[in-house]
């Protein structure tokens, strides 16, 4: 029964967004207020009815009720509660309904929280979120049903690939989505610009609470699952140039773009045709990502998804939307009245330099995930871009970014004042170079980008550092004042410097775990002894244990740092009989300095002179838990300038309490 | 109960396309409420900057003038369009909120399957334990049949071939069922329930071997509707379509009255005939009888395919044994059920049925060999 009201659920939540889709657009255009209003009340019912169904394939995961036939090829009786929870949206029909979920939390988000937003305005964002909402629920209910019912049922499930039962993916969807999605009210809210045919200051202040909350997510949700590529596969990378990696890493690129962008929208009227194309190209994006992924078209640990007819139909639904909104906004951009002049050395210029690095760097990324996939469909050559390509075209623009990254901030609005500006970042530079002739010194070897790549996070740092520093007039005022100062800068201000410092955090672990990375992979017999990075690792040889559903062959390294005994490490490789696969869980000795990473493999006993060895693959990778911690500075960074006064979606319009407020940048 | 929840979602879902209606006219914000605060707001920003020393006071000059102009350019916009409010329109809305449950229902009715309940693992104990009864049983009568030193008799190898069959274990079945039709007194049903078997375990492709027993089953019994569904699927998959289409066809106007294996002819010959343009057939209406385990029967449970896990071989003796008591006169049916009976260790009932079988014997010439064999299991049984 249950399965059923989900069913049903869903089909009313199909109907609702039909007459969202309608009606409040239609009231706009003909000034009509009751049907403008109706946008408010079916995008809150959308997200009750899909949450509903949400609910109910949940339980049917939950109770294992092998009558739906998702939960039969999805899960099995005897998985972990966790994991059959997050069974519910490990399918492809499943992560559809979370989507779609995410969707309708955004518009009904917007239904809840704009009450600062025109009723025009609002009632033509919410409609163009109904469009993508019929779009998907039709795909859903047509090509993908998640409650497809079999009975008699079977008696048990099919298991979940093990590789997937773990914490870090069980999240991963889930955040990625919600950043991925929520590019859509902002599609949303430029599409409905461009059909109300007027971009202002007002317009970029009622996006941007959404692009930073999309924006946050995403990033949160790229970097656990970078940390869960770390932990999990057993290869000791945490980016892999993977194209699901790079179907999510497009849109946060354009969405980082579209984010400082906005903010030149807000405070000079300028821009305005760019920041409308960034976030319709965000989203799309987001929608090629999820057609990438989900038509299968892909063969990686991500695309569970195999099925061609499906795949026409995502792609009916991506140039419907895509081509849709790119011709309206070939049509109406034109029209709109251009905004403020600025110089070429300003912050709006020093904006303008970081959106074009990054969207090459966009576009690189984009080319180098389809063009594999055209040349195939061309030529029927199989070929495969990686890290060599990627590497060599996106670092580089990398490091332009890092270094409009750290002046953009020193500009003023309009024009600069450049011999101000050099007084200001020249003790910053000195010490960029210092930084990294130090590390020359001390670290002797590595390559040549890597030292690049040192100055250019050092550079960052400080320059942001320095920046936050005049800010509150750090050691040129007594430090009560410069405290006070602090506590008087607005959050979003906070916000920009923790967020880029987080980049040069982030920058240093992955120049650390691949300029210095050492690695070892031995065929060892117990009582092996391998040398790595200053640790003398034994090997003491591995047994069998039984885990709940698996069976693992642990290894057993004792590690010794100048005879003393830092740690033992159990690393495992995993056989889960009922869905026939195995798992490597690597062993991990983590601190800031690095990970001493492990991992093992199966038996060489079939070699003959390597009986009863076993392959053991050792990693030393400096600083790696700088790139999450990295990416932590960035999240709550965009979390603290969410929460700033002016952004806070539902905050009371007239400010009364002048204190709390802003300065024209962050 | 379920209905009852969807008229109830259905009523919400109405509410909530009426509700509008419901709301105060008065508290639309406008455009041109909204913009000037927000360029209010940007004012008081830079008189607070100003204030801390951030910028100097000719810059704040001149963004005050550009906030101005735009707020100047917000009210000129906003009066184009005033007065345009309308508040009509409560009838579109009504309309909507009957279009979008009729929608929703037209949607669900044909797509939904509320008959289909709930099962949670936790409450199909009962399910598990008689399938794990059935394993337990199948492996219990392999070991009798296996053990006894005459090979074990021709009835108790079909009904492990039968059980095997609906457990899925279809490479055990047609095992099981070639030791039979090895023997003398393989049938024409032991044949087809062999080609099935074989047919089933090579992802319904009717190989060779399984045309082998077709062939075998038709020369016993030319009429056995198991053997024409192979041979018709046969030459389907030789892409014959006319020849299976008319051998499906000629097989079903044989019968006079209905038998339940016409079912599953009827959606076999409409299936062809949907894919190669051929008229369609209608189930011949008449007493539904009955059913018992005809050999077309287990092909249709088959074709369902795993989906009669849960039917095996206590529920299809009885069903054997219900259907006698309606046609007494069957004598083959009588040694079926007691042979299974003896293989099941219930050797009253096994008696029982062999004396009903050894009454109807009582019309067969005294040379029958079935006369002699009830005699040797009712000895062997001690009835």
């Amino acid at each position: 029964m249950v399965p059923e009201i989900g069913h049903f659920a869903l089909a009313l939540a199909l109907a609702l967004a039909l007459v969202q889709s309608v009606l409040p657009i239609a009231g706009a255009s003909r000034g009509n207020a009751v049907w403008m209003k109706s946008a408010q009340a079916t995008a809150i019912g959308q997200v009750l009815f899909v949450a509903i169904a949400f609910a109910a394939l949940m339980q049917a995961f939950i109770v294992s009720d092998f009558t739906v036939r998702n939960v039969v090829e999805n899960s099995h009786s005897l998985k972990p509660m966790l994991y059959k929870v997050a069974g519910t949206w490990g399918s492809h029909e499943g992560s559809l309904l979370l989507w779609i979920l995410i969707l309708a939390v955004f518009g009904a988000g917007v239904a809840w929280f704009g009450s600062n937003i025109p009723a025009e305005t609002k009632a033509r964002t919410l409609s163009v979120q109904a469009w993508i909402s019929v779009g998907f629920l039709s795909f859903l209910l047509l090509t993908s049903n998640p409650f497809e019912r079999v009975f008699p049922p079977p008696l048990d499930g099919n298991d979940l690939n093990p590789l997937l039962q773990d914490m870090g993916l069980a999240m991963h969807p889930p955040l990625l989505y919600f950043g991925y999605v929520g590019f859509s009210i902002v599609f949303s809210f430029a599409v409905a610009a461009l059909l109300e045919g007027r971009v202002d200051p007002a317009w970029a202040r009622w996006v941007r609470p959404w692009t930073l909350a999309a924006w946050v997510s995403l990033t949160a949700g790229i970097a656990l699952g970078s940390w869960w590529a770390y932990y999990e596969l057993g290869w000791g990378g945490w980016w892999f140039w993977d194209p699901v990696e790079n179907v999510s890493f497009m849109p946060w690129l354009l969405g980082t773009a579209l984010l400082h962008s906005a903010i030149v929208t807000e405070k000079r009227d300028a821009f305005k045709s760019w920041t409308i194309l960034l976030a319709i190209l965000t989203f799309s994006l987001s929608l090629l990502g999820t057609f990438i992924v989900r038509s299968g078209l892909l063969t990686s640990v991500h695309a569970f998804a195999v099925d061609p007819e499906r795949g026409v139909y995502i792609l009916g639904l991506l140039a419907v939307s895509i081509g849709g909104s790119l011709a309206l906004y070939a049509w109406r951009a034109p029209e709109m009245e251009p905004g403020g002049l600025f110089r070429p050395i300003s912050r709006e210029a020093g904006l303008l330099v970081n959106n074009l690095i990054l969207a090459a760097a966009t576009g690189t990324v984009l080319f180098g995930t389809l063009y594999p996939l055209i040349l195939e469909a061309i030529t029927g050559d199989k070929i495969s871009v990686g890290p060599p390509f990627f590497n060599a075209a996106f670092i580089p623009m990398m490091l332009a970014l890092v270094v409009f990254m750290g002046l953009g901030p020193f500009l003023s609005w309009k024009r600069a004042d450049i011999a101000g500006l050099l007084d200001r970042i020249r003790f910053v530079v000195v010490l960029a170079f210092i930084a990294a002739l130090a590390a020359w010194y001390l670290l002797n070897g590595g390559p040549i980008m890597a030292y690049l790549a040192i100055l250019g996070a050092a550079w960052l740092l400080f320059a942001t550092l320095r920046e936050w520093a005049l800010r509150i007039r750090l050691f040129e005022v007594p430090l009560a004042e410069s405290a006070r100062r602090a506590r008087n800068l607005p959050r979003a201000s906070h916000g920009m410097t923790l967020a880029h410092a987080g980049v040069a955090v982030l920058m240093m672990g992955m120049i650390g775990s691949t300029g210095w990375k050492s690695e070892e992979i031995v065929f060892a017999a117990p009582g092996t002894e391998v040398t790595i990075a200053g640790f003398d690792i034994t090997f003491e040889g591995a047994t069998q244990v039984q885990g709940p559903n698996y069976i693992a062959d642990r290894g057993t390294l004792v590690v010794r740092r100048d005879g003393e005994l830092v740690t033992t490490l159990f690393p495992e490789r995993r056989y889960y009989p009922v869905a026939e696969s195995q798992t490597t869980e690597s062993a991990i000795r983590s601190t800031l300095a690095g990970d001493l990473y492990t991992s093992i493999a199966t038996p060489a006993s079939d070699q003959v002179n390597n009986a009863g060895a076993w392959t053991l693959r050792i990693l030393y990778e400096p600083l790696v838990n700088l790139i999450w911690i990295g990416s932590i500075l960035l999240v709550i960074g965009g979390c603290l300038s969410l929460s700033d006064r002016r952004l806070r979606v539902g905050a009371p319009r007239r400010a009364k309490q002048p204190a709390s407020d802003a300065v024209p940048a962050e | 109960m379920i209905w009852g929840i969807f008229v109830l979602l259905t009523l919400v879902a109405i509410g909530i396309v009426l509700y509008p209606l419901l709301l105060s006219k008065s508290n639309t914000l406008t455009r041109g409420d909204a913009v000037p605060a927000i360029l209010a707001d940007q004012m008081r920003e830079i008189q607070r900057d100003m204030d801390r020393g951030l910028i100097s006071e000719q810059e704040a000059q001149a963004a005050r003038l550009e906030i101005k102009k735009r707020i100047l350019a917000t009210t000129r916009n906003s009066e184009e369009k005033a007065g345009s409010s309308r508040n009509g329109g409560r009838v579109t809305l009504v309309v909507a909120a009957v279009l979008a449950p009729v929608i929703a229902a037209g949607y669900y009715l044909t797509m939904g399957s509320p008959e289909v309940p709930s099962m949670a693992f936790a409450a199909r104990a009962e399910e598990r334990a008689q399938t794990d009864e059935v394993t337990a049983l199948a492996i219990q009568l392999r070991e009798r049949l296996v053990s006894d030193p005459t090979g074990g008799p021709s009835e108790g190898w079909m009904l492990l071939g039968q059980t095997y069959q609906r457990m899925g274990r279809t490479v055990d079945a047609v095992e099981a069922f070639e030791v039979v039709a090895k023997r003398e007194d393989a049938t024409s049903a032991t044949f087809s329930m062999l080609a099935e078997a074989v047919a089933v375990a090579n992802d319904g492709v009717v190989i060779p071997r399984a045309k082998l027993a077709i062939d075998r089953a038709l020369e016993l019994d030319p009429s056995n509707p198991a053997a024409t569904y192979f041979e018709s699927l046969y030459h389907l998959q030789k892409e014959e379509t006319r020849k299976a289409y008319d051998l499906l066809v000629s097989r079903l106007n044989q019968e006079k009255t209905f038998v339940p294996w016409m079912e599953t002819y009827v959606l076999q010959i409409n299936r062809i005939a949907a894919a190669a343009d051929l008229p369609v057939v209608n189930l011949p209406s008449g007493p539904t009888s009955p059913p018992g385990p005809s050999a077309a029967d287990v092909a249709t449970a088959s074709e369902m395919n795993d989906a009669d896990r849960a039917e095996f071989i206590r529920s299809m003796v009885s069903r054997l044994a219900e259907r006698l008591e309606d046609e007494p006169d069957d004598l083959d049916g009588w040694m079926r059920l007691a042979n299974a009976y003896t293989v099941l260790e219930e050797p009253d009932r096994a008696v029982e049925a062999y004396r009903k079988a050894e009454a109807l014997l009582e019309q067969q010439p005294a040379s029958d060999p079935r006369r002699a064999a009830v005699r040797a299991a009712l000895e062997r049984l001690g009835g």
